[in-house]
């Protein structure tokens, strides 16, 4: 999720350098170690280094590999029913939609498109497919985006998840269509190939 | 940052911008006129910033192109202020999915395809024209400029600020019209809609339907209703009581009985090519009581299939247990009625599969398969249907 609300709040007061990040929050995910994620049990296994860098939400957080204009992971570690995809942007004007833990795979993809469109201000979001598709061992779902948010790049997405236990679990990848998408899509599909809940097993 | 947003800052005059500071200055008698240059140096200022401004616009992912919508909101411009004025303006439809439309100094105007959704007829989009118009011709933008000027401190204006963005910004900050200037902006569109023979009452019209909206999200979420209040910079600024009943009473004054053009049907032809695109986009704003009472207001001529599959729409993705049979209900009412789109189909059997109603939702489905083949969802729809 671009972290665009946050930077658009502080352009709007003029306070052009409450902009900067807190680089403190920056952590090296190292290749090909297990990771657990968003503040869950969900592991994966990245195929290069990647960067965390935030978390849009309480069971959320974000990768990326050259700042996340560029190419962006998201985590989403077990939403629960009655909670939104990421933090709120203007809870009072422009309150995002929650998660229903009866939702159907494409009540889920519009309830993420619905959350970009609130969160990034813009009408020009396309969900491009929707299908069936196994995620960390449930059946679960599998969409492409695309959409351009007011920074007027276009960029494209891709996202897998399952609502497992009544939580939603998903991963989510986005990059500028030009060069970006393609070059760095691959480390994406491995990491969601290795999305798992490992099974702590017991000692005879 | 939202390019529209910002832009929105920069204009000369929103409709909605929350006015910051009370203009002390009488309109000065130069108006801006067929042709008008400016000459004075702050006002130049201004244009230039704004034609800054419009190179990006020009180039913008989110103006619409379409050539029949442009000239006809193009022609409805002209019939309004004549069309000798609309040679000096150039409008610009954007996707936007709010209420809003602004003036540039320039003669760059922006209108957004929320205002577009809400405004019924077309003399409802002539009062928003010629409101905006007469920020222009009244030179709104350097008043404001100039009494921007004399309450802060403007010396890093544009200097220290990087990019446009910074700028717009900085525009945003001190500059956005006052109270005293929107009513006259106001009160500059009612004699050019009477002149142009449309109802002059339409301008009262359209913030009257922005305030019931604005109670119907309150309403739907709950809360106080915003449509009185002033907020801070960026907050929304509503069409106060008192404006909306001096546009009235300035339109009874005014009306001549030959002033009575709603132009309903041909504003309802103009915009049907874009109507499902822009409900859509209202639906998934998550504001489910302005979109209600949207879709209720049109409905006044009848429930179309269109108005109908909306609904579904609507409260399907609202989602509530209450909500999914009525969204099936909907569904269901739009395809009997005829011309529904195919995606109804899909959204009946999406809300009854929900609802727990697992076997007429696969035949929905299914139906919904058969009538789109190519559906980019088949292949998940299909597993929903059964296979």
């Amino acid at each position: 999720m671009k972290g665009i609300g946050t930077l658009s709040a502080a352009l709007a007061t003029g306070a052009l350098l409450a902009a900067t990040p807190v680089l403190a929050a920056i952590a090296l995910k190292a290749a090909n170690v297990p990771v657990v994620v968003a503040r869950s049990t969900l592991t994966v296994k990245p195929d290069q280094a990647w960067n965390k860098v935030g978390r849009p939400g309480r069971l959320s957080e974000s990768w990326t590999l050259d700042g996340t204009a560029l190419n962006e992971l998201t985590f989403y570690g077990g939403i629960i029913d009655g909670k939104t995809l990421f933090k709120e942007v203007d809870k009072v004007n422009r309150p995002l939609p929650k998660f229903s833990k009866t939702m159907l795979a494409p009540d889920v993809v519009q309830l993420f498109e619905s959350s970009y469109r609130i969160a990034l201000g813009t009408p020009l979001m396309t969900i491009e497919t929707v299908e069936p598709a196994t995620f960390a061992g449930s059946p679960g779902f599998r969409f492409t985006y695309s959409f351009s948010a007011t920074d007027e790049v276009k960029r494209k997405g891709e996202a897998r998840g399952a609502i497992i236990g009544d939580r939603l679990y998903m991963i989510s990848y986005e990059a500028p269509r030009l060069h970006y998408y393609d070059r760095d899509l691959g480390s994406f599909q491995k990491i969601a190939e290795s999305a798992s809940f490992p099974v702590t097993t017991k000692k005879k | 940052m939202r390019i529209a947003r910002a832009l929105a800052a920069l204009a000369a005059g929103t409709l909605i911008v929350q006015p910051l500071i009370a203009a002390k200055d009488k309109a000065e008698p130069i108006y801006a006129g067929p042709g008008y240059i400016p000459t004075e140096k702050d006002e130049r200022g201004l244009w230039m910033q704004a034609e800054d401004a419009e190179r990006e616009v020009k180039k913008s992912t989110f103006v619409i192109r379409d050539e029949a919508l442009n000239a006809y909101v193009r022609s409805v411009f002209c019939r309004t202020v004549s069309a000798e004025a609309c040679k000096d303006v150039r409008i610009y439809l954007t996707r936007t999915a709010d209420f809003n439309a602004m003036m540039y100094p320039n003669g760059m105007m922006i209108v957004w395809s929320g205002l577009m959704l809400r405004t019924r007829n077309e003399a409802q989009l002539a009062a928003v024209l010629g409101h905006e118009y007469t920020h222009y011709r009244n030179r709104h933008s350097v008043l404001g400029f100039k009494n921007a000027k004399k309450n802060f401190a403007l010396g890093a204006w544009l200097g220290g600020l990087v990019g446009i963005l910074g700028q717009v910004v900085a525009i945003g900050s001190y500059f956005t019209y006052s109270r005293e200037l929107e009513a006259e902006a106001d009160t500059g569109s009612i004699p050019l809609l009477n002149t142009a023979g449309y109802d002059p009452h339409a301008a009262s019209l359209v913030w009257e339907q922005l305030r019931s909206e604005m109670d119907a999200t309150a309403l739907a979420r709950n809360k106080k209703s915003r449509k009185d209040k002033t907020g801070g910079m960026f907050a929304t600024h509503p069409p106060t009581a008192e404006r909306m009943a001096a546009l009235k009473a300035q339109a009874d004054k005014a009306a001549k009985p030959e002033s009575n053009f709603l132009g309903r049907a041909e504003y309802k032809a103009a915009l049907a090519p874009f109507w499902a695109s822009f409900v859509d986009d209202q639906i998934k704003l998550n504001d489910f009581g302005a979109t209600e009472f949207l879709l209720e207001s049109l409905a006044k001529e009848g429930w179309s299939s269109d108005l109908l599959y909306a609904r579904g729409e609507l409260y399907r993705s609202r989602g509530r247990v209450e909500d999914l049979p009525k969204a099936a209900a909907f569904y269901q009412q739009a395809i009997t009625e005829g011309g529904a789109p195919v995606e109804a189909w899909r959204g009946m059997g999406l809300a009854k599969l929900r609802a727990g109603q697992a076997e007429d939702g696969k035949i929905a489905l299914k139906e919904y398969l058969k009538l789109k083949p190519d559906a980019t969802d088949r292949s998940m729809v299909a597993m929903l249907a059964g296979g």
